[in-house]
Order: structure tokens, then sequence, then C-alpha cells
């Protein structure tokens, strides 16, 4: 029984008995992740090869040599650039507005309850759970009777609200797990309620807020359905409408479309970047006691 | 240095009232501690002091001033937490200068004060770390710091050294007693530790079901407990306190324990036969030495806390044992029987139903 184990068995081949999960769930992964990166690098391999190539059936070929057109012409086309900037005018308002209203809600139904708040929030929490489908033909029907169809507006109107339920929810739990006594030192010390959100509480939720801005960042970004149905002219299209709007009439053009993707996705992926080291900063943070 | 005063103060959350009319003057500069078993009422009241917790009925005023209704910040009261309540994000440095910072002093102002307070409480090499490099005892240093540099009216305390192990806890209790002296600001402490309550306080309010049972120096609420409750809850080891029935005869009024005849000069109205609770606390019995003592007992169990001894006895008259003080140098065993003098002088009678004292 005082058998001593060398640490990589140079002794005696040790009795343990041979463990397949490791290997059956890193094969398991690897499969996954072959899965979930073939579409990039179908877009990826799509945008560096010529129109031909991709005809021809050799879009999967590793390519030998690479070609720059279809970012050449992507960045020439003055459309492309406009399609930037609306996505770019819907997204950052909204995104911004969003969380802004999510931290004031969060921060009243966490730290300063009133009769009713609980039954409020559970109201405005509800927002999540309605379909964009089931709202779709009566906003259709009210942003025509206010003229907000074709104008960004529409679309910056529409994600802030279907943002508010999310930011609401995650800023009042996070704001909940902020101790109280943090909130009454402060106000002893002379703080006003605004400045224990901006000076205290915010500062500790960042990695909430990191959370909710990379969220509704992509989210916004990447939409489809609700600029496809407000916005019909095309100087005011978003990127994702213009992605779809290069394809020609008789022939599909894989190579420009696959570059404008992997332009389009770009913002997003700064966003991640920029924000992952608040999730790691955020997780280290001691509160009250250590 | 601030006056306070409560007048009749009442607080209930729905139909709970938890303080029930609390009436009370801290002086300019005392060391006031609220004392009282969980549940109390005594960080209630703290709170509403300091306007975190309205108040439901009464009044509270500062040297004068009716600050009733007003905001916790225009008080000019600093707090201390059982949590530290430190600011996780923010470094010792601009812990202890957040409130002079919200009251825009200027930059090299703040710095000045915060390196006198850092060098008075001697935490001057922990103003560039974040509580959580701290320990214990020092975010507590750094909590008190942080309440001192305002100059409050009046500092509270809420239980600040529970979570503190034993000895740091005695280190700390020092150094606020410490600070009191030097400073000679009114403090209002809150503790359930009655050894905390007689160690710091000029006065001790004993707290039970939102009501005051008694107010008083720490040495008056020891020898003359108003009540049952405080007469059990001042003191380790406890007050020895036997349930028996008072009696009167020709000679006076006594109660008799399995034979020992002992008298009482009563200030309040006794009834003969009536329920009393004879209270003695456990340095006022002696193990005694001659062949004539009061009662006889049997050691129980025997704890040596080094300085001194506690004898746990059993007795015919009562069925909790009671405790007896000895010296360390002793040579008891348990189920020896010894005889116990009482020291007549010391002796408590409290009304059983009422708890009043009546001695």
């Amino acid at each position: 029984m005082a058998d001593i184990q060398l640490p990589h068995g140079t002794g005696a081949p040790s009795a343990k008995p041979f463990n397949p999960w490791p290997v059956v769930i890193f094969i398991i992964l690897s499969i996954l992740a072959v899965l979930f990166l073939a579409p990039t690098v179908g877009v990826l391999f799509s945008s560096i090869k010529t129109t031909k190539e991709i005809a021809f059936g050799r879009l999967w070929d590793f390519p030998t040599s690479v070609y720059w057109g279809n970012f050449a012409d992507i960045l020439s086309n003055p459309s492309v650039q406009g399609y930037f900037v609306n996505t770019l005018l819907i997204t950052v308002p909204a995104t911004v507005i969003s969380i802004t209203l999510g931290i004031l809600n969060g921060y009243v139904f966490a730290k300063l309850p009133f009769r009713g708040s609980g039954i409020l929030f559970l109201v405005i929490i509800s927002g999540m759970f309605f379909p964009p489908q089931v709202i779709l033909i009566p906003l259709f029907r009210l942003f025509n009777g206010l003229h907000l169809i074709d104008t960004l507006w529409s679309v910056i109107f529409i994600h802030i609200a279907m943002g508010i339920p999310i930011c609401t929810l995650l800023m009042r739990n996070f704001f909940a797990t902020v101790p109280n006594a943090l909130r009454e030192a402060a106000i002893l010390e002379g703080a006003s309620e605004w400045q224990v959100l901006t000076k205290i509480a915010l500062p500790l939720s960042l990695p909430a807020l990191a959370v909710l801005v990379t969220l509704q960042f992509t989210w916004i970004w990447n939409d489809f359905l609700w600029p496809l149905i407000f916005i019909q002219s095309d100087e005011k299209r978003t990127v994702m409408l213009g992605i779809v709007n290069l394809k020609g009439q008789y022939s599909v053009a894989w190579g420009v479309q696959g570059a404008l993707s992997l332009l389009a996705s770009l913002p997003t992926l700064i966003v991640f970047l920029f924000f992952q080291k608040y999730f790691i900063k955020g997780m280290t943070m001691g509160a009250v006691k250590g | 240095m601030a006056e306070l005063v409560l007048n009749n103060i009442k607080k209930s959350f729905g139909d709970i009232e938890v303080i029930k009319g609390v009436d009370l003057k801290v002086s300019h500069g005392e060391f006031m501690v609220f004392v009282g078993p969980s549940g109390c009422g005594k960080s209630t009241m703290l709170r509403m002091i300091s306007g975190l917790e309205s108040v439901t009925e009464g009044s509270i005023h500062i040297d004068g001033a009716d600050v009733t209704h007003e905001a916790p910040s225009k008080r000019q009261l600093a707090m201390v937490f059982q949590s530290y309540a430190l600011f996780p994000h923010m470094t010792v440095e601009q812990n202890i200068g957040f409130g002079l910072k919200l009251a825009k002093l200027p930059k090299k102002e703040i710095e000045e004060k915060v390196a006198e307070v850092a060098r008075v409480l001697k935490i001057t090499d922990l103003l560039p770390r974040t509580p959580r490099q701290l320990s214990g005892g020092q975010r507590q240093r750094v909590a008190i710091g942080r309440s001192i540099i305002r100059h409050p009216k009046i500092f509270l305390f809420d239980e600040p050294l529970s979570n503190l192990d034993a000895a740091l806890r005695v280190q700390m209790r020092l150094e606020i007693l410490r600070l009191h002296t030097r400073l000679k600001t009114t403090m209002v402490y809150v503790t359930h530790d009655q050894v905390e309550a007689m160690t710091l306080a000029d006065r001790i309010v004993v707290f039970n079901h939102g009501k005051i049972e008694q107010s008083g120096p720490p040495i008056e609420l020891y020898n003359h407990p108003a009540n049952i409750f405080v007469a059990g809850f001042i003191g380790a080891p406890a007050m020895n306190l036997i349930a028996t029935t008072l009696s009167t005869d020709k000679q006076g009024t006594y109660i008799d324990l399995d034979g020992l005849r002992l008298p009482f000069n009563l200030k309040a109205n006794a009834v003969d036969k009536m329920s009393v609770t004879f209270g003695i606390r456990s340095e006022h019995l002696e193990v005694c030495t001659n062949d004539s003592p009061d009662f006889q007992a049997q050691v129980e169990i025997i704890e040596d806390l080094g300085s001194e001894s506690l004898l746990y006895l059993q007795t015919n008259f009562s069925t909790e044992p009671l405790t007896v003080r000895v010296s360390p140098e002793n040579d008891y065993r348990t189920g020896q029987k010894i005889g116990i003098q009482v020291d007549k002088s010391k002796m408590h009678i409290f009304d059983t139903e009422t708890g009043r004292n009546m001695s």
C-alpha cells in the first residue's frame, strides 16, 4: 500500500487503467471545431479566389495564389462605404442607449426597490419572450404611420426597445451582487445616488458591461431582419443587406460577397477583443471581504 | 464633538415594531456602546442615527438641530461597517480620500490629509494597495481612516470587530480606545459582545426586544443590574440565577435555599410566597475552608482558564449548575463535595414575573 509513484513513471509501469475519456472528448471537440470553422474558412477562401475558380468547383482547394481583386472591388465601391456608415449610425447609438437605459433600470431594481418594482421588473423582462416575427406587422404599420419607414431611426428605435429587457436583466443581476454596505458607505461619505452608480456600482460592474456591449454590438451589427423590413432605398442599407445586394442579377458574386462578409465581421471582432480584457479584470476583483 | 439626543424613537417594518420607543442622550465626547442579543434592534437604532434607515416615530437631534429627516450625508457622521465596506476597485489612498474628493477639495489638500491619517493609523505603506491585498485588521484600519479624515461630529461603529479573529479583536479594541482618547469625538458603538461593551464604553445601553433594558456605566450595570435580562447578559461567566420563592415572617423577608435562610432588605414591595429569582455572581460565592458552610455542593465540571478556574457545581436547590470562581492553584476533582459560602452583601433578588431587581 505504501508504493511511491514517481512522476512520469520512470520505474515499473503503473497499474493505472487506461482512461479513454480525455481522448474521446478531444476528438469530439476537434470535430466540433472543424464544423464551426468550416463556413468561416469557406468565406475566407471565396474572398481570395476568382469567380472563375469558384465556378469550377475549386472553392475548397487550398489556395495556391491570393487574389486581392474582390477586396479591391469592395473597397472602391461607394455603396459599400455607405453600408458601413449606415450600420455604424445604427449600431453605436442603439448599443449606447439600450445599455444606458439598462444600467438605470438595473440600478433602481437592484438598489432602490419600491412598491411594485418586482412586478414591473417582470413586465420589462417579459419583453424578451416576444419573437420579432410576432411584432413585425404591427410595428410596420406603426412606423408607417409615423413616417419612419426607410429611415435609420426605425432600426435604431427597434434595437433600443429590443435591447432594454436583456440589458435591464443583466445589469440588475450584477448590481445585486454589489454589497449594499458599499452603497451606504458611499452615501455616508457624501455621495449622491448618481455618484454611487457612477463611482461605485458601475466600475464594479465592468465585466457585465463588457458582456453587454459585446452582445448588443454584435447582435445589432449583424441584424438582417429589421433593416430588411424597414429599409428600402440603397443609400440607407446596412452591411448585412449590402452583402445580399451584391449578388448579380444572373450570377452569384461569391468572391465579392465573401470579401464583404469578412470586412463586415471585423468591427464585432474588434469590439470583442477590446472588451475581452475587462472580463478577466472583473473576475479578479475582490468584493467586500476577500 | 457633538451631543446626540434620541426622543421616543420608534421603528416598524410593516406590522412588526422593532424599536418600541427609545429615549437616550449621548453627551459630548462620550463613548456609548449599544449591546444586546441578535435582533434586539441595536443595529437598526444605529442605522436610524446615521440616516440610512428612516424613523417611524420620534426625533433625532445632533447638537440641538433636528436631523430626523436630514439626508445621511448632511448629518456629518462617519460609520465603520462590520464588512469594512471598502471600495474594492480603489486603492487604500483613494478609499480614504473618497469623501474629500466628493467634497471637491483640492487634490494637494486631499493628498496631505490622507498622508496624515495614514501616518496616525500606521498604514502609510498600504496606501497604493487595493483592499483585496490587505488582511482583516488592515482593512478595518483603512475603514477607520476613511471615517476619521472628514472630522465627523459623531462616529458610528456597527460591530466593527466581529469579522476579526480573537487576538486581533483585542488589539483593535485598544486602538479604538486610543483613537477615542485622542479625538475625544462622540462615538456610538454597536456590539453583541458584552466584553467589548464593558472594556470600551463610558456608558452601556442594553437593548432587548427593541427597548432599552438599562443604561449606565459598565460597572454600575455589572454591580446593580436593573433586571434579570441585564444580570444575565452583562458579565462572563453569567450571573448565577436560581428560581425560588420569597417568604416573610416577623424577622423580615428571606428566601429559603434547601434550608439555607438568606435574609433581604428589599426596596420594592414584597409579597409573601411570590416567585422570585435569586442572583449571585460567581466571584461572590466562595469555597468554604471552615466547617460551617452555607450549603454543600458537588463539583461537576472544572474549567481551567489559566488566570482563574471555574467550578460548575450541582446543588439540591438549582437545576442549572452554579458557577464559582476559584484560584487556578486548586486541587478540586470532579465529583468532590465542597462547602460554599455566600457573600451576603452582593446578593440580588429579581421579581420573576416582571424581571425587576427588588434588592
